[in-house]
């Protein structure tokens, strides 16, 4: 276990957990007021594709991560009005969302497929060499405010009236009805929230780790901070922990081989996986079941 | 449930307006269909395909080509490649490996259209397949490697261990040991041929273990060569030339198909009815490989070691000819023996120097 | 369009798009009689793929007769196993079906990977991760000449069965007593426990046989690409035809046909594949969107 490796491994879980931190923060927002939303990989898709090809016909990565923001919000939004609006069932939209984003990618990034771009710059913490080292300090401004956002998310939750509404949403709608909130309008804002984070995460994939677009390339991240969700028991805090031990294993197993270690790449996959298993039994086991108490349900008003 | 008869409707219509301009037009000489696995603007493995079809079409006046980009190695490209040949095409080129199957079905039903499969091994009356030997063509890369490198490390990306890709690995570090015997390469598998978040990782991975060379055996080379750019690393590039626009600093050269000649030659033989498919495999000095241009980190003693390298594997040097170990120690091609092309498949070792697992 | 309805060749193609998402529906149909959701497909898909195939090569020497039946067990057990493991932690009461039958998608793919890449790495292509060929008897057979399978058969009877189940028996009955009221079905003594067991492992079986008819029927040997999102497909069809074996029919050729559709779309206009996803989604989005469900309406 050398320094390198170990540092190599930090830097990587470190680039590839904020996606899915962004990812979980949004879901989580999303939860708290009630709505699970299983098209997630569809709204990081439409953030990738939309980041890399406003970047690319602007030249600006800042005009890009907020056009992708702005696209992901506009997208949820859709799911919102169905599941909210028109009380339509949330898994079945969910998937449908999924799908939905799957097509407006690949048509937004069609265009922009192995366009160069420059993509969000990399701010260098200083007074440090190159190498791994180096590495461990030199990110993009997505990275340096993950830590932050879920400070803010975690903030906005718990510390405001806009927080606590949507909360009682997410509990039992038809009291928090009876006390003079709207249930739509809280769970509508909570999901333009969750959208704009869900494209920030999928910017970060375009426009910073990979600066390409391809279809498809979320790669199943969407679910992954789904399940990341009830790990860091909606809580945004643990999002980050959730999000960093998901990168971490995912990295780990690459920096093993480049180190010469005698590892199934397969094997090596399914570790993030399992680990996650592992974790949602031991919650499980604990009993105590932190997710809101009216996730999933529709609410049908009081008539 | 009144909503079926509206959606029908609806895709009925939809139906009829993508059946519409498929009717009536001019014949042209020949209707060419080509598959690709991914997007043609890939600076790799399908843009080499393009720009080879693209060479095709302008030398042959009268050609019209019909394309489908990101088709899946599943069913769903058999029904494209039908979908084709109901189009009028008569010569069909399927361009990734996982095609070949169902390529195969479609010419057992449709014995008067031509096929040609690149990279596969079936062969049928109006079925052919065809390659580059790359694996010889590594030899000058690892040779030009081996003189750039000032760590001794140098980095390899592989997508999908399998055989050939191996063999490339080999030969890259057997050129690189030829000119520098100290150098090794790493190589770092990422479980797929385009996955392009695992390939950031995996080539971050290797400059963070000491690589400052970084090369690939992945569909599309483009987003390694930007994180080695990125990391003031230097990069050869593979599947297709182009890729040296990534790279305007750390780019030293690479290996790109031209696939242009052969498939020239293979829709004229289709037009004049003399199509004879076969087993076509063709490494540098024989038409489907090519040497890139050296990016301007190369000085011209080290671009004039590498050309000469080149020509030589043109005329004939095989680097698989015994004595040749693994990196365990065990020898694996004996004192006299050599692999030829037909054995590039069936690599699971690696050779002294590489540090990685093949199996 | 032509293509696809006027000849025999574009309709037995119709046909065969079906066969798996008849399958991949029923799996998500019968557990939500129950109100289980199994989001699962895709895994139990692949997992009785690698089943079968385990069957296909260890029994190579056997004849159809024997082989194919033995293949079909085997895609069954491998899926309802897979199933199995999210509805014991359901039952269990440790973890929600949905986030474990979506979290073992992942898994599955790369178990089957890494079987084609190691034990079964198939000599002859070295070259491509893939297990060898299945000989002839492991291969499921086609009807006259045409490229429908007999995984047909299997989708028919795997409906008609869960028509009957649920319409005919008690059985039937009492999974949608557990649908609609869980403790009071507890009260009545209805054993909720081996009911979730049960149907999970049926569930991902018919899922599994899915899989089982790409490998030997589709693909001839086990690959590292079987579906494109059939489970997924699956649950969309099932949630639109209501969960009733007519509707599945109905909804599964409405969507072969968006998919053929998108393929000549493809070719003839140029737009990528993915445009049929978002025309599939917006249609879902209209019917979705037409009447918001309420109760007091």
């Amino acid at each position: 276990m050398s320094a390198a490796l170990i540092a190599g491994v930090i830097a990587s879980s470190i680039s590839s957990g904020t996606s899915l931190i962004y990812a979980t923060l949004g879901e989580i927002v999303g939860e708290r007021a009630g709505i699970v939303n299983l098209g997630l990989e569809g709204i990081m898709l439409v953030g990738a594709a939309t980041g890399f090809a406003v970047t690319a016909r602007t030249g600006d990565p800042d005009v890009g991560l907020a056009a992708a923001a702005l696209a992901g919000a506009g997208v949820n939004l859709i799911f919102a009005w169905l599941v909210v609006g028109r009380r339509a069932n949330q898994l079945a939209t969910g998937l449908c969302l999924m799908f939905f984003g799957a097509g407006l990618s690949a048509l937004i990034g069609r265009p922009f497929v192995g366009t160069l771009i420059t993509g969000l710059p990399r701010l260098r913490l200083p007074g440090l060499g190159a190498g791994a080292a180096a590495r461990l300090a030199s990110y993009d401004i997505l990275v340096y405010l993950a830590a932050p956002t879920a400070v803010l998310v975690w903030w906005l939750l718990f510390r405001t009236r806009w927080g606590l509404v949507v909360r009682a949403v997410g509990e039992d709608p038809a009291v928090a009805y009876a006390a003079g909130r709207r249930p739509a309008a809280a769970q509508y804002q909570a999901l333009a929230l969750a959208g704009l984070l869900g494209g920030v995460a999928g910017a970060h994939l375009s426009l910073a780790l990979t600066l390409t677009w391809a279809e498809g390339m979320t790669a199943g991240r969407g679910f992954i901070a789904i399940a990341l969700v009830i790990f860091a028991r909606w809580n945004p805090l643990w999002a980050i922990a959730g999000a960093l031990l998901f990168g971490g294993a995912e990295a780990l197993q690459l920096q093993l081989q480049a180190a010469g270690a005698d590892v199934s790449p397969f094997l090596m996959s399914m570790i993030p996986y399992l680990l996650t298993f592992v974790v949602l039994i031991l919650w499980g086991w604990n009993r105590q079941s932190a997710a809101p108490a009216a996730l999933g349900r529709t609410w049908f008003g009081v008539e | 449930m009144a909503r079926i008869p509206v959606l029908l409707a609806a895709w009925a219509a939809l139906g009829l307006f993508a059946a519409g301009p498929a009717a009536a037009q001019d014949k042209p000489a020949l209707t060419v269909g080509a598959i690709y696995v991914g997007s043609v603007n890939d600076y790799g493995y399908n843009r080499a395909m393009k720009d080879g079809l693209e060479e095709m079409k302008k030398a042959i006046p009268g050609l019209t080509l019909i394309e489908a980009e990101n088709v899946p190695e599943t069913a769903e490209s058999e029904r494209i490649m039908e979908g084709m040949i109901q189009q009028g095409a008569k010569l069909i080129f399927a361009t990734s490996f996982g095609h070949q199957q169902f390529a195969f079905n479609l010419a057992k039903t449709h014995p008067d259209v031509a096929f040609e499969h690149a990279g596969g091994w079936m062969q049928a009356a109006n079925f052919g397949n065809f390659f580059g030997a790359t694996q010889t063509a590594w030899y000058p890369m690892g040779v030009a490697a081996g003189k750039m490198t000032r760590s001794n490390t140098l980095g390899f990306v592989v997508g999908v261990p399998i055989g050939y890709a191996i063999g490339n690995v080999n030969a890259f570090e057997m050129g690189a040991r030829s000119v520098n015997p100290q150098a090794v390469t790493r190589v770092v598998v990422t479980g797929g041929w385009a996955d392009k978040a695992k390939e950031a990782a995996a080539a971050n991975a290797l400059i963070d273990q000491g690589a400052d060379v970084v090369t690939m055996h992945v569909d599309s080379p483009s987003t390694i060569i930007q994180v080695a750019e990125q990391r003031s690393a230097y990069s050869i590039g593979f599947q297709s030339i182009e890729a040296r626009q990534l790279a305007p600093n750390g780019w030293l050269t690479g290996l790109g198909f031209t696939w242009g000649p052969f498939m020239t030659a293979t829709a004229r033989a289709v037009i004049a009815g003399t199509f004879k498919p076969a087993m076509v495999r063709q490494g540098l000095g024989q038409g489907m490989m090519g040497v890139a241009p050296f990016g301007k980190a190369v000085p011209a003693d080290v671009r004039e070691l590498v050309t000469a390298s080149a020509d030589k594997v043109a005329k004939g040097f095989n680097p698989f000819t015994g004595p040749v170990t693994d990196n365990t120690g065990a020898i694996r091609i004996k004192e006299g023996e050599s692999w030829g092309g037909a054995d590039m498949g069936k690599f699971d070792w690696y050779v002294e120097g590489v540090i990685g697992k093949a199996k | 369009m032509l293509y696809v309805f006027g000849n025999t060749y574009g309709f037995s193609g119709l046909l065969v798009r079906m066969i798996p998402l008849l399958l991949t529906a029923v799996a998500v149909a019968l557990p939500s009689r129950m109100g289980l959701i199994n989001v699962g497909g895709e895994g139990q898909l692949y997992m009785g793929a690698w089943l079968a195939t385990a069957g296909a090569l260890g029994l190579a020497d056997q004849p159809a007769v024997v082989l194919l039946p033995v293949l079909t067990v085997l895609g069954f057990v491998g899926g309802g196993l897979w199933a199995l493991i999210a509805g014991l932690l359901r039952a269990l009461r440790l973890v929600n079906e949905t986030i474990s039958t979506l979290l073992l998608n992942y898994v599955a793919p790369m178990i089957v990977g890494f079987f084609i890449f190691g034990p079964w790495r198939s000599p002859e292509s070295a070259s491509y991760p893939q297990s060898p060929a299945f000989v002839d008897a492991a291969r499921l057979p086609g009807f006259l000449h045409t490229r429908v399978n007999a995984g047909l058969l299997y989708a028919l009877v795997c409906l008609a069965l869960y028509h009957l189940l649920m319409t005919r028996t008690r059985w039937g009955l009492e999974m949608q007593a557990i649908g609609g009221n869980p403790e009071a079905a507890r009260q009545l003594g209805i054993p909720l426990f081996r009911y979730i067991l049960v149907v999970m492992f049926a569930a991902g079986g018919i899922a599994g046989i899915a899989g089982m008819v790409e490998v030997t029927a589709i693909q001839g040997r086990l690959v590292s690409e079987l579906s494109p999102g059939y489970g997924f497909i699956g649950f969309l069809v099932s949630w639109l035809a209501g969960g009733g074996a007519a509707g599945i029919v109905a909804m599964s050729f409405l969507f072969a046909v968006i998919s053929s559709i998108g393929d000549i779309l493809q070719i003839t206009q140029g737009l990528p594949f993915a445009v049929v996803d978002i025309l599939m989604a917006v249609m879902l989005f209209i019917v979705l969107g037409r009447r918001p469900a309420g109760r007091a309406r």
